[in-house]
């Protein structure tokens, strides 16, 4: 970041800054708006023909004819005298669209500090403390899973009655059908799992005990014994770790809050009653 | 240096996007420092074609959610959508490759709109003089500056002075400061790309360009327009003018080729003229893959090509008559340039004609959504754009694009997403993955599918460890078999229904080859399939059908979990050129508009598609007889 950068950082920061280019922006937004209501002529010079053209070839690929080109100039104008009118009506004032379009403009202005803010390491710590789960990496598991088929009633009984007769040490000796997914996982997040065998299956390992055949376990594409060999929870997670997830959600947050605030701000300065019959 | 009071206040006023310059450096993290797996452990989901806020379109139909939304809906954050709805993928994608129009993205009307006087550099003020000269003019000045912007020779000032590149630069800069802080090594890959919007009369010839490197590389260049009458070699220049002048790694993914009237798969040079051999290697090498299937239908066969195949056809309704803007109808001699299984044939064709196969493309779907959700869930679907996220009157509505033409809301289909083979969740890996084929394509469901080929498979292999069988002594999807000392091609395969989706009703090879006459042909086999069916006059029969339109549900009582086969082709001669690639079909579930007719309590008429069976297809294996091989 050169010293420039720095400095206009720096500056960004600074609340009288906010107000110049909030009033520059209101001046901007003023200048380019709203022609003076009185005013009669509609003056179509070589500036706005040619953001016509540059328009039609953004649409089409291509310029406009000549004859086109009378059309868009004349629809233009067109344009130019209804919304003058509509203006001279009143009518921006309830419309939908309009208003819409007008308050997104506000919400980016408003939310436009707090992107280019930076979070200094206490916030992101407190972000993380507020909720650690959310994160810490998932537990990790050695595994091995048995496919028995498509869940029925009698194939679950029959697992459960297998699962209650195997010899400590053994392997259970029902009958496994074939599925092109390995027997072994040696290290896969809880996450792996439940991409490759379904979100069910993941969240039930969390409840198995380690070191024995349990079942049975259903998964995406059916049911499964499973033995545990190994589950690793992983150490709470550290701001080092997670810094880049911390500032992702920290500046989404800070965007929200400032488009909140701002909203208040603006809102302190008006009267709002609700008058309703019932 | 020295600046005008006006050029300070229009600093100021887009002081507001200042971010993208000086916004925080993400946690710096490498791709090396991730490790690899032996083999591709399993496939890594994501969409390579999602607009935002930053395509003009897309704001235009109303979208406000930029990258920085995109990216989080992506790896599973809640969103508040245009609309207002809460969105929240209900399983994270692997990678997000955010491809705004790079129109939306370029600054030249600024140029125009520029008051003279500040206009310092001579060549800029020589096109702004253009550009206010008249039609005619204004497009040679574009074509001007489109043509230095691809020689990375836009005027220095013109990058300093005016703001108007400046603002190319900033929105650019900003979409890659956004997917600088999603991209995680290992977790989630965020990729720096555009999509490059050419068009020839409203024929579509879209690429979207996806870029393997970080910011050091990409934010040397800015994205770039087609200009009028540009052919692809535009792009590809750009392309090899990115790699030559940073070192880094740049491709191309062409996608609705089915509203190209026939122009994306031509079996000449574009504008006529026998196909050069230097233009088919060119190809081959910039653009690996293609997208076979999305929002604005699927491109695999139609009807008219593949009159055998009782399959084709999937999502062709509504996209068939007419090009992208639907200014030219459609006849059917278009219909070869526009399918995906043609091209692959046209391809061989092509390949004996000029010794290079200049389509010897892998396979991916993606969304092209245009409302910064990348999703492709039937039960979920959020529209093409803002205008068609959920709502009672979307699937009846008459689409802009051809809207008097007959295209309507319900014939966009939720689709599709991308399935990469890579050894690590990383820019590097999944790139290489593209780059050699190794990716598929779903409709949307996330079936696990693999396919080797090889000469020595047998079922036996299927028992042990088959997936280093499958790498040893053979290869994966989108490689290509050596010729061997005798016998036939075997694959390998292997099909795994969506853990949390539907059964699967069969897999099909789809197998394309060309005679000694040079004619092509294609032919697709039933290879695995559900139950005990047994094919009646060669015809498998029907696996089924549990839909329930009335409550957009089914059960999965028919179809398999998985399916698993060693299959040799039957037809096999040494000395020709051919193609095997796999179709994975679902059993019939509900389609989006069942699942809004429920919800809206809708009554539709009979057109509307209520079911369909969902697929996946994979890049092909290619066989090249001895006598050609070397030459590609």
């Amino acid at each position: 970041m050169t010293a420039w950068r720095t400095r206009a950082a720096a500056l960004l920061r600074e609340p009288l800054v906010h107000f110049l280019v909030l009033g520059a922006l209101v001046f901007v937004a003023m200048a380019g708006r709203a022609p003076d209501l009185g005013e009669r002529r509609i003056i179509v010079d070589e500036p706005v023909v040619a953001g016509l053209v540059n328009h039609h070839v953004r649409a089409f690929r291509r310029p406009p004819t000549a004859e086109e080109l009378d059309g868009l100039i004349r629809d233009h104008v067109r344009g130019e005298v209804y919304y003058r009118e509509a203006l001279r009506l009143g009518l921006d004032t309830d419309d939908e669209v309009v208003k819409k379009r007008l308050r997104n403009k506000m919400l980016a202005i408003a939310g436009a500090e707090a992107e280019a803010s930076q979070p200094s390491d206490a916030e992101l710590q407190a972000l993380l403390d507020a909720d650690p789960a959310r994160y810490a990496a998932p537990p990790r598991y050695r595994l091995e899973q048995i496919y028995l088929g498509p869940d029925a009633p009698a194939l679950r009984a029959a697992a459960a009655a297998e699962i209650g007769r195997i010899p400590k040490g053994a392997r259970p000796g029902i009958m496994t059908q074939p599925l092109p997914l390995p027997g072994r996982f040696d290290d896969a997040s809880q996450t792996d799992l439940a991409e490759q065998l379904g979100d069910d299956f993941a969240t039930a390992l969390a409840r198995l005990p380690v070191g024995t055949w349990m079942g049975p376990v259903v998964s995406g594409f059916g049911l499964h014994l499973v033995r545990i060999d190994q589950r690793v929870q992983p150490p709470p997670p550290r701001l080092a770790d997670v810094r880049q997830r911390l500032e992702n959600d920290w500046r989404s947050s800070a965007i929200r809050k400032a488009q909140d605030a701002h909203l208040q701000q603006l809102l302190d300065s008006y009267d709002v009653e609700i008058r309703r019959t019932s | 240096m020295r600046r005008t009071i006006m050029e300070a206040a229009l600093l100021l006023g887009s002081s507001a996007m200042l971010t993208s310059c000086d916004g925080p450096k993400p946690t710096a993290k490498s791709d090396a420092a991730v490790k690899e797996s032996e083999f591709p452990d399993r496939p890594l989901w994501g969409d390579t074609h999602l607009h935002t806020a930053n395509s003009v379109d897309a704001f235009g139909f109303g979208v406000r959610l930029g990258p920085e939304e995109a990216l989080r809906f992506a790896r599973g954050e809640e969103v508040t959508a245009t609309t207002g709805m809460k969105a929240k993928l209900s399983r994270p994608l692997d990678f997000l490759v955010v491809t705004d129009h790079a129109e939306a993205l370029g600054g030249t009307k600024a140029i125009a709109d520029a008051p003279r006087l500040l206009i310092r550099d001579a060549t800029m003020r020589r096109w702004h003089d253009m550009m206010n000269e008249g039609p005619a003019g204004s497009q040679r000045a574009m074509a001007e500056i489109l043509d230095a912007r691809g020689r990375n020779a836009i005027p220095e000032a013109m990058l300093n002075a005016d703001g108007a590149a400046k603002r190319t630069k900033e929105v650019w800069n900003g979409n890659v400061d956004a997917v600088e802080r999603y991209n995680e090594p290992g977790k989630f890959t965020a990729f720096h790309g555009f999509e490059y919007t050419l068009m020839q009369g409203g024929n579509n010839l879209h690429r979207n360009i996806i870029f393997r490197d970080g910011e050091d590389k990409v934010r040397t260049v800015v994205p770039i327009d087609p200009t009028y009458k540009a052919t692809p070699d535009e792009i590809w220049n750009y392309m090899d003018a990115y790699e030559k002048s940073t070192g880094g790694r740049v491709l191309a993914i062409p996608h609705n080729s089915n509203l190209s009237n026939g122009l994306m798969f031509e079996l000449t040079q574009p504008g006529g003229g026998p196909m050069t051999a230097a233009y088919a290697k060119r190809r081959a090498r910039l653009e690996p893959v293609v997208e076979i299937t999305q929002i604005k239908g699927d491109s695999e066969a139609h009807p008219f090509l593949s009159p055998n195949d009782e399959f084709s056809g999937y999502g062709v309704a509504g996209w068939e008559m007419n090009n992208l803007l639907s200014n030219q109808p459609k006849v059917p001699s278009m219909y070869a340039g526009e399918y995906v299984r043609e091209a692959l044939k046209r391809g061989l064709a092509l390949e004996a004609q000029t010794g290079v196969n200049p389509y010897k493309f892998g396979l991916i779907g993606s969304t092209d959504s245009h409302t910064a959700l990348a999703t492709a869930d039937e039960d979920q679907f959020f529209g093409k754009h803002s205008g068609t996220e959920p709502s009672a009157a979307r699937t009846m509505a008459p689409q802009n694009l051809g809207t008097r033409k007959g295209r309507f809301g319900w014939h966009y289909l939720a689709s599709g997403y991308a399935a990469v083979w890579a050894k690590a969740n990383t820019r590097a890996a999944i790139f290489d993955a593209m780059t050699r084929r190794e990716v598929y394509a779903s409709t949307g469901p996330r079936m696990t599918v693999r396919v080797f080929g090889g000469w020595d498979f047998t079922a036996d292999d299927l028992k042990g460890d088959w997936v280093r069988a499958g790498y040893v002594r053979g290869v994966p999807m989108g490689g290509e078999l050596k010729p061997s000392k005798g016998g036939a091609p075997r694959l390998l395969i292997s099909a795994l229904k969506d853990p949390e989706g539907a059964n699967l009703d069969r897999v099909q090879v789809v197998k394309g080859w060309i005679d000694k006459a040079g004619k092509t042909h294609e032919q697709v086999f039933d290879v695995a399939w559900s139950g005990d069916r047994k094919p009646v006059a060669g015809k498998l029969p029907s696996v089924g059908d549990t839909v329930d339109v009335a409550t957009a549900t089914y059960k999965n009582n028919i179809g398999a979990a998985a399916l698993t086969t060693v299959w040799t082709d039957p037809a096999f001669d040494p000395a020709i050129s051919s193609f095997y690639y796999l179709r994975v079909l679902e059993i019939p579930t509900p389609s989006w508009p069942a699942f809004d007719a429920v919800r809206y309590k809708l009554k539709l008429p009979p057109e509307v598609r209520m079911k369909s069976q969902e697929r996946a297809y994979t890049s092909p294996i290619w066989y090249t007889p001895n006598q050609n091989l070397g030459k590609n």
